[in-house]
Order: C-alpha cells, then sequence, then structure tokens
C-alpha cells in the first residue's frame, strides 16, 4: 500500500510544491489549509506522517498536536514553520514532534532527508 | 645822772638791739619770702610752660581735627559719588539681567517641544508655550498644580501610570521614555519624554520635563513594521519554496550541466534568504525589540551546520577551512544570534580571503566565558579605517567592489548582536596578512 503524507499548510502555493516534490516518491499526498481541516482528515485517516504548519486559521498547529495526543493518534509529525521563537518550538518538543524546520531557516539539505526516512 | 645816762643809752642800746634783731628777723623773713617767691616763680614759670606745651598741643589737634574734618567731608562727597555710580550700575546691570532673563524666557518659551519644570514635590513651576500647545492647558493657570493631575500618563491601552512610575525618585537621573499623555480634552497621543533632575549645587530643586509629540514617529513605525511584515510573507514564502524545489532537485539524478546550475540556483536563493533575514534581523535590533532566548547549545554542532552552509562557496574560491572546538562544548546562550554573529563573521572571512587563502575559526572555553577567533588570511582592513568597522555600511576601501558583493551590514549587526548575548567583540587585522575577530560571550 502507498505511504500517505498529510500536508497541513495555509499557504496554498508552498502546500501545492511540497505535494508536488514529494509525488516522486510514488505516495499518496493530502493536503489540508486549515488546523479544523486537518483534525477531520485525521480522524477518518491517520496518515503516515503529517507535515504540519503552526500559523494556521481556524486551529493551529499546536491544536492539531494536541489532538493526535489526546486521541493518541500514531502519527509522526514534522513541523515546517516559520516560527523560530524557542518557546514555540519547546511546546511542539513537548507535544512529541519529530522535527521542526524553521521554514526561513537554511537547512534545506535537511530537510528532504528527514521527510524520506518516513517514506521509506 | 651818768648812770641814768648810761641807763639811758643802755636802755638805747638794748632797744637798738631789738631793732636790730628785729630787723633781722623781718630780713630773715624776707629771705624767706623771697625765696618762696622765687620758688612760686618758678612754680608759675613751669606751669606757663606746661600751659604752653598742652596749648601747642591743642593747636595741633585742633588742625588734625581740621584735616580730619577735610577728609571726611572728601570722604562723603566720594561716597555719594559712589553710590550714585553703584545705583546706576545696578540699574544697567539689573536691566541687563532683564533682558537675559527675558531671552532665556524666550527660548525657554519658544522650545519646539513641551517643557515643565516642577519643585520636588512635583507641582508646576514653569511650563512653555509647546506644553500648551501640545496639551491645551494655559500654563499660568497650572502653576503651582501637581504635574501628575495637570497631565496623567497613560499607557498605550489608555491604563493611567501611577505617579510613582513617572517621578523622579530620591537618586534621581536623568531618564527617557515613550508613553502617552492625556490632553485637557481627555484624547491622548504618544510622547517620548525626558524627565532630568535640576541642582543648584548639590540641591535638589525639581525636575524638568521636556516632551515631544511622536505620532508621526510611530505611524512610520507602524508603516515600517507593515512594510517588513510584507517583506517577510510575500519575499520569504515564496523563497523558501524555490528554496526547496531547488534543494529537492539536487537530489534528483541530473546531468552534471544541470547539477551545477541547480547547485547555483539553489545558493543564490539561500543567499538571498540570508540577505532578507538579515534586514528584518536588524530592522528588529533597531526597534529594540530583540530579547535574548537562552538554551543549551551544543557549539560544535552548530559550527559544522554554519560552516557547511559555506562550503561551496568556499570550495570554488579554493579556500581551506579548519574548524576547532572542544567536543560535546555546551553553552547557554540564544542559538540564533549566535548562529548569525559565527555567519557574517565567517562569511566575511571568506569574502575578503583571495584563492588559497586559510579561514580558520576554533573555539577555547575560558574561566567563565568562550572564546571563538574567526582568523582568516585575507586581505586585511587598513589601519585608518579599522575604528569605522561597526559602522554600518562600512566597506573597507582596499576591497575591489567587483570581487565580492557586500552590503556593509554584516559587521554592523554582529556588533549589535554581540551586545545582546552579553559578549564583546575585538579583531586584529594587518593588511595583506588577515584579520582575526575574536568573540568573547559568558559561558
Amino acid at each position: 500500500m502507498k505511504k500517505h503524507v498529510l500536508i497541513a499548510e495555509d499557504d496554498t502555493a508552498l502546500a501545492d510544491l511540497m505535494a508536488n516534490v514529494l509525488s516522486k516518491y510514488n505516495i499518496r499526498v493530502t493536503i489540508t489549509y486549515n488546523g479544523k481541516e486537518t483534525v477531520e482528515a485525521l480522524g477518518e485517516e491517520v496518515p503516515d506522517l503529517l507535515l504540519l504548519d503552526i500559523l494556521m486559521p481556524v486551529l493551529d498547529g499546536h491544536g492539531v498536536m494536541k489532538f493526535i495526543r489526546e486521541k493518541s493518534l500514531e502519527c509522526p509529525v514534522i513541523v515546517l514553520s516559520n516560527l523560530s521563537d524557542k518557546e514555540t518550538m519547546d511546546k511542539c518538543k513537548e507535544m512529541k514532534a519529530q522535527n521542526y524546520f524553521v521554514k526561513n531557516d537554511l537547512d534545506d539539505d535537511d530537510l528532504w532527508p528527514a521527510i524520506e526516512g518516513y517514506l521509506r | 645822772m651818768r648812770k641814768t645816762i648810761h641807763s639811758a643809752s643802755d636802755g638805747i642800746a638794748l632797744k637798738l638791739k631789738i631793732l636790730a634783731k628785729e630787723k633781722e628777723d623781718v630780713r630773715r623773713k624776707l629771705v624767706v619770702t623771697a625765696k618762696k617767691l622765687r620758688l612760686k616763680a618758678r612754680q608759675l614759670a613751669a606751669t606757663a610752660r606746661e600751659k604752653e606745651v598742652v596749648r601747642r598741643k591743642l593747636v595741633v589737634t585742633a588742625r588734625e581735627k581740621e584735616n580730619v574734618r577735610r577728609k571726611l567731608v572728601i570722604t562723603a562727597d566720594e561716597l555719594r559719588m559712589s553710590r550714585k555710580t553703584l545705583e546706576k550700575k545696578v540699574l544697567e546691570r539689573t536691566k541687563d539681567l532683564e533682558k537675559v532673563r527675558a531671552k532665556d524666557e524666550a527660548i525657554l518659551a519658544s522650545i519646539g517641544e513641551g517643557l515643565v519644570a516642577t519643585d520636588k514635590n512635583g507641582r508646576i513651576l514653569l511650563v512653555n508655550k509647546a506644553f500648551e500647545r501640545l496639551l491645551g492647558w494655559k500654563g499660568e493657570k497650572r502653576k503651582g498644580k501637581l504635574l501628575s493631575e495637570v497631565i496623567p500618563i497613560i499607557d498605550a491601552n489608555g491604563k493611567t501610570i501611577p505617579e510613582s512610575e513617572r517621578a523622579v525618585t530620591k537618586t534621581p537621573k536623568e531618564r527617557s521614555m515613550t508613553t502617552y499623555y492625556k490632553r485637557k480634552n481627555g484624547t491622548s497621543f504618544p510622547v517620548a519624554v525626558t524627565v532630568a533632575p535640576i541642582y543648584i549645587g548639590k540641591e535638589l530643586i525639581g525636575t524638568v520635563t521636556v516632551f515631544r509629540d511622536i505620532t508621526k514617529e510611530k505611524e512610520i513605525e507602524k508603516a515600517r513594521s507593515e512594510f517588513m511584515s510584507i517583506a517577510s510573507h510575500q519575499l520569504r514564502t515564496p523563497l523558501t519554496a524555490i528554496r526547496w524545489v531547488l534543494s529537492s532537485l539536487k537530489r534528483e539524478k541530473l546531468t552534471e550541466e544541470q547539477t551545477k546550475l541547480v547547485k547555483t540556483a539553489h545558493e543564490t536563493s539561500m543567499n538571498m534568504a540570508s540577505t532578507i533575514r538579515r534586514m528584518l534581523m536588524i530592522s528588529h535590533l533597531e526597534e529594540d525589540g530583540m530579547e535574548p532566548e537562552l538554551e543549551q547549545v551544543i557549539l560544535q554542532k552548530e559550527l559544522e551546520k554554519i560552516t557547511r552552509l559555506h562550503d561551496a562557496h568556499r570550495q570554488r574560491s579554493g579556500l581551506e577551512l579548519a574548524l576547532q572546538c572542544p567536543q560535546d562544548l555546551m553553552v547557554r546562550t540564544d542559538k540564533q544570534l549566535l548562529i548569525e554573529i559565527l555567519d557574517n563573521l565567517l562569511s566575511n572571512a571568506l569574502k575578503y580571503t583571495p584563492r588559497g587563502g586559510k579561514v580558520r575559526m576554533s573555539v577555547t572555553k575560558e574561566k567563565e566565558s568562550i572564546r571563538i577567533d574567526v582568523a582568516d588570511t585575507g586581505y586585511g582592513i587598513p589601519q585608518e579605517e579599522q575604528k569605522r568597522i561597526p559602522e554600518k555600511f562600512f566597506r573597507a576601501s582596499n576591497v575591489d567592489s567587483p570581487v565580492e558583493a557586500g552590503t556593509g551590514i554584516g559587521l554592523y549587526m554582529v556588533y549589535n548582536i554581540v551586545r545582546l548575548i552579553g559578549g564583546t567583540i575585538s579583531f586584529v587585522s594587518q593588511e595583506n596578512k588577515g584579520t582575526t575577530f575574536t568573540l568573547l560571550f559568558p559561558s
């Protein structure tokens, strides 16, 4: 069965781009554009990987992670956010996010290997 | 008869004898009297002499008295003269002082910024025209009132700030702040305030407050922060997309030519992202809006990351890079800021070192601080320009501009960030020998 990646990102261009890049891995990609949609999607099907933005309308990334912990979903989370403050990063670590990438940090070359790790 | 004669002559002789004796007595008495008279005469003469002396003395005294009187008259005249001169002078000086005071007052009154002086108890002594114009109060009527009652200070949310927050306290010194003042009509406006104590000698007699309406500045600030936010989102997000596509593409099987192109494109987009990040960081720094966030940082890991970012450029420029760092050395500092400092220093070292040169980054743990040296064998900074290093937009004159594009904000930023993390930075540089920057910060 194809691996399933859920992309939760309110920036449509970025979300589509992620989906396009990931399409080469022969996987299934779903995109949600806010936290509420994400939680709904998670309720229907738990993906093999969630790429999660923090600043999203309706419900933010923290809310999504809270939902995952409350429902004890077995879902690895990689946070991709513009936020680089320690408080947010710590909060995500606490919520057991596997990885945290600051979109504007220049560790691009670490990003894809990190994602690939969950797709094998 | 004879006898009788005899007796008669005897009687006469006796009488003569008696007479002689009486005469002798009288003579003697006369002699005595004459002596006494002589004595008296001498005494009189002496007295007369004394009197003469006294008289002469009196004459002298009288003369002296006359002299003194004359002198007194002259002095009195002189005094009258000097009094007149003095009065004239005092009048002149008073007029001068009045002029100076009027001038001072005019200057005070004309200061474009609001001004109010208060006594030790915060009661208004003096206000200027700008005060009246900015706040809508007539100053004359406000004299003697508590300043805190005349102009309540409020915060951005309209909450009144208590007097204790604004008064110059027991150890008064000048201080500045930005806050909001309430006008007579109840509206408020943002102000930049400087409060300073007034001393006469060593005695504190009150405070003087100068304030400026900063409504315009606030508007500009807001526009700037809006612009920055736009820059942040509208520029960075698409750039992130580009970077991610390129970094993903780099991992594909491409032709050698394609790989080269993609790598260059990725590197360029990274540089651009880096420039935007610096712009934003400087904007933050200048707004004083930056607080360091302390966390445990494993130095070696971060340094390797930083050096890796510069690998492509370094290889292309034919430079050697050595990194020395004690393994597992942990420091408690702001990671992002430290990375920013070192990234800038390394970037400069690589930029301004000619092909074949060497760059070394080394970390030493000292007693209570961490020392990081970034040394290069580059062009160096001309002696006479070295003190200008921390200036914004400064670029050394010995670097041909086509060699490397630079903006001159890197080191300006470094110097500001170093202060934020409580560190110090210094450098030694010799033209055509190289430069070593030394960063010291608390561990």
